[in-house]
């Protein structure tokens, strides 16, 4: 059993470590200027760090998932809505799952 | 006219005003209604290694980081090892520092308290929101404070829940939660895609955040991928 005392202080510290990598980017970023050519790193980073999550977790997870993912990407594709098409992708998901996928 | 002209400067500005905090809890709320089920899963897998309802509750208000929250409960015992603790909560958590850096262009233009306010609560989810509100010419920089605030209320009510009372409610995944994220930002990612000169550094992306989940530490293969992109992107467009 861990001591509550000991617990609250761990909890804090791995809250500062969260805060800083929160914090860290634009820190890093008032530091540096912002060229065109530094903005557009900047704008194909955000896209892939998505992409870095939605791509192995799609491929690691059960075949409802990766149709669940594309269901979603067609709706995204032809409504530009992100919220409908993760409630199809939902959708989709929670209808195989109760198929037996 | 000068007048005029100032005016329309300062509405194309970026900013961040109580009404963009409150559109963000608004808009965001959908959304984050879909987190409950992973809340509850935490608060009951904490729960599981004899962590008491007020420490779990304690890390949802305080750390608010789903995966790096999951990720320390394997690492729960006494004496608690501090030094692997810190380090595998900044290795799943690290991936912040990039979501900053990319807001970096936006919020350097906002007053920096409210500037602190927006990060602080930055998290996956509001960050894919915020960069779909952006891409449909959203300047006011609440949005994201307000987004983060509305999830980290849900975090903490649905972490509580599961402490007290998770093994009472079963599996969730019955009814499509655990697709919820990953639809949504891979919804998010398609409306970023501006046309054929996108494929190289997404490809580039996935290819290397495939591989990293092989070769890297747990949670660095976000980090790979997403410097992947960004480099390709500049190489070929910059």
């Amino acid at each position: 059993m861990v001591d509550i005392v000991a617990a609250v202080a761990a909890v804090l510290l791995l809250t500062l470590v969260t805060m800083a990598t929160r914090v860290g980017g634009v820190w890093i970023m008032s530091y540096v200027e912002i060229t065109p050519r530094i903005e557009a790193f900047l704008k194909y980073m955000a896209a892939s760090v998505l992409i870095s999550i939605v791509i192995p977790t799609t491929l690691a997870a059960a075949p409802r998932i990766w149709m669940a993912v594309a269901a979603a990407a067609i709706v995204a594709a032809v409504t530009r809505s992100a919220l409908s098409a993760m409630l199809v992708g939902a959708a989709v998901a929670a209808a195989m799952k109760n198929l037996g996928m | 006219m000068a007048a005029q002209t100032t005016a329309t400067e300062s509405a194309q500005r970026p900013r961040f005003t109580a009404k963009g905090v409150w559109r963000g809890c608004v808009e965001i709320a959908p959304i984050a209604v879909f987190l409950i089920p992973f809340g509850i899963a935490f608060g009951v897998a904490a729960s599981a290694k004899n962590i008491p309802p007020e420490v779990s509750v304690l890390m949802s208000i305080a750390i608010y980081a789903g995966a790096s929250q999951f990720a320390l409960l394997d690492l729960w015992y006494a004496p608690l090892p501090l030094a692997t603790l810190a380090l595998t909560v900044l290795a799943v958590n690290a991936r912040h520092i990039l979501l900053g850096a990319a807001l970096a262009p936006w919020l350097l233009q906002i007053p920096v308290m409210r500037r602190l306010g927006a990060l602080l609560w930055l998290s996956d989810a509001n960050f894919a929101y915020a960069m779909s509100a952006r891409e449909r010419g959203e300047i006011d920089a609440g949005v994201l404070f307000g987004s983060g605030i509305a999830m980290w209320l849900i975090w903490i009510a649905s972490t509580a829940v599961g402490a007290l009372a998770g093994s009472f409610l079963g599996d969730l995944t019955r009814f499509g939660f655990d697709a919820v994220m990953v639809t949504y930002f891979a919804a998010v990612v398609v409306g970023q895609w501006k046309g054929a000169k996108d494929l190289y550094p997404w490809l580039a992306a996935a290819a290397v955040a495939v591989i990293g989940t092989y070769v890297l530490p747990p949670g660095w293969h976000i980090i790979a991928g997403a410097l992947a992109g960004g480099i390709v992107g500049t190489w070929r467009h910059g």
